[in-house]
């Protein structure tokens, strides 16, 4: 954010279109000795660490997996049809992020700022369904303390709508800077790109833990 | 080159109808996906194909993961640098992730498995002594029946260590039970039935929803045995106390 923030006023004129193609070996405020932007470089490179993170996670709570010996255990609690809708609403975020993108592309400043508040809204809405299932969680029983199965889902779980709330406020940071004109038709499509990977990894880390915690579970 | 590639390179044509196509993809995937759970109201479908749902789901799963980094974060035909950045940890990431659920199985004791194999055990024919989940065995009321009856008299302090280390932080030191947590055990009254075979069961597979915790990973079937026949010594001596009687009496 900050490297955006710095450098949102005095933007220099050939950001935006050098992250293509050809221009190997310009290095520039914004653009590394590769000709990449160094933002997205670092966006990518940031999520690879995240990958391991979340892996972490993830793994974690396979390793421990039916090991609780207090309950309630996991089919006890899911809700399949809430954290279904739920996981379609972070799946449509995704589309309408990927359209914010190309929307700036365009110089469609106003419908890309249209699209980005969709997606803040409906990764809102997912933080909001994630609210509700931890509080009827808590209700039935299980809490943080209560077994291995409650450490390591809401852990596993509570990082990840952290990471949604990150990525919602990002979003809506975003959608201001748009309308106060501090982010303009040069500088919005590797600046709003850079903050949909970041989006769109939150998502794929969704698709992961959707499948393999709630749905396995329900197959059984 | 593909067209997803070159979000910022300032090409003019919307990839817009490309996106509402991949999202329709990822819909249709997501339907099926949902729709997957509910076979299992028709077992005549569910069944035989059972071994393929697992794989089935993770294979829809790798596909919206692939389609998302694919194509909305255009990793596909993007920079060598990138995918390298993102791909390298992902595949040491699934590394962790299979090699973490896998030293699961290895570490962990089985449910009911891990029984040592006892002169007295097999002298009371306990099946699950050699090999296999144990409660899959018949467990025989009269065998334990006849066991209590000869060590009767005696502390059962195997049991008793076992109660104290396992047992008391709920069901109090003397069994007398705590409010909210462990029921009385000193009283006639048994909420979960009160024969050997049933007290075994409790002990090892648990009730209540796991408030009452399932030992058989945690204890060998031989302190399962033990620690029953301690607290079957324990009915009847309703310690000073205790909590109110809950569930049936037993004679």
């Amino acid at each position: 954010m900050s490297a955006e923030l710095a450098t949102a006023d005095g933007h220099l004129p050939d950001a935006g279109h050098d992250a293509g193609h050809g221009d190997h070996g310009h290095v520039s405020a914004e653009n590394n000795f590769l000709g990449l932007p160094n933002i997205k470089l670092a966006m990518w490179a940031f999520l690879g660490s995240e990958c391991m993170f979340f892996g972490s996670l993830i793994g974690t709570y396979f390793f421990y997996h039916g090991k609780s010996l207090a309950g309630p255990l996991p089919n006890q609690v899911f809700s399949i049809a809430i954290t279904s809708i739920s996981t379609f609403l972070l799946l449509m975020s995704s589309m309408t992020m990927a359209l914010a993108v190309d929307a700036t592309r365009l110089k469609r400043l106003s419908s890309a700022r249209t699209y980005i508040l969709a997606t803040a809204a409906l990764g809102a809405t997912f933080v909001g369904f994630q609210v509700y299932e931890f509080s009827q969680f808590v209700e039935e029983g299980l809490k943080l303390s209560t077994s291995l199965f409650g450490s390591t889902f809401f852990v596993m779980t509570g990082f990840h709508g952290a990471h949604v709330t990150v990525g919602v406020i990002w979003l809506t940071m975003l959608s201001i800077m748009i309308s106060n004109g501090k982010l303009n038709k040069e500088r919005s499509p590797i600046t709003v790109e850079s903050a949909g990977l970041y989006w769109h990894f939150v998502d794929i880390v969704w698709i992961v833990i959707f499948t393999f915690v709630y749905l396995l579970e329900f197959i059984k | 080159m593909s067209q997803a590639h070159d979000a910022t390179s300032g090409v003019t044509h919307s990839h817009k109808k490309h996106y509402l196509r991949i999202g329709a993809i990822l819909t249709v995937i997501t339907a099926i996906e949902l729709a997957l759970p509910m076979l299992k109201h028709y077992p005549e479908i569910w069944e035989p194909a059972r071994p393929l749902w697992a794989p089935a789901l993770i294979i829809m799963s790798v596909a919206k993961f692939g389609a998302v980094v694919g194509e909305f974060m255009h990793l596909r035909g993007d920079r060598r640098v990138y995918q390298f950045l993102f791909l390298s940890p992902l595949m040491l990431a699934t590394v962790v992730f299979v090699l973490l659920s896998l030293l699961s199985v290895v570490m962990f004791r089985p449910f009911g498995a891990g029984y040592a194999v006892t002169a007295e055990a097999k002298a009371l024919g306990f099946v699950e002594a050699s090999t296999g989940p144990a409660f899959e065995q018949p467990l025989d009321d009269a065998k334990f029946a006849a066991a209590f009856d000869l060590a009767k008299g005696k502390e059962f302090a195997d049991g008793k260590k076992v109660f104290g280390e396992k047992c008391a932080a709920c069901h109090g030191p003397q069994g007398g039970g705590m409010p909210n947590l462990g029921l009385n055990l000193t009283d006639d009254c048994y909420k979960y039935g009160g024969s050997f075979k049933e007290l075994y069961m409790t002990i090892g597979k648990g009730q209540a929803g796991g408030k009452m915790p399932a030992w058989a990973g945690q204890l060998k079937g031989e302190e399962i045995r033990q620690v029953m026949y301690y607290i079957k010594s324990l009915k009847g001596t309703n310690v000073a106390g205790g909590q109110p009687c809950v569930g049936d009496k037993m004679p």
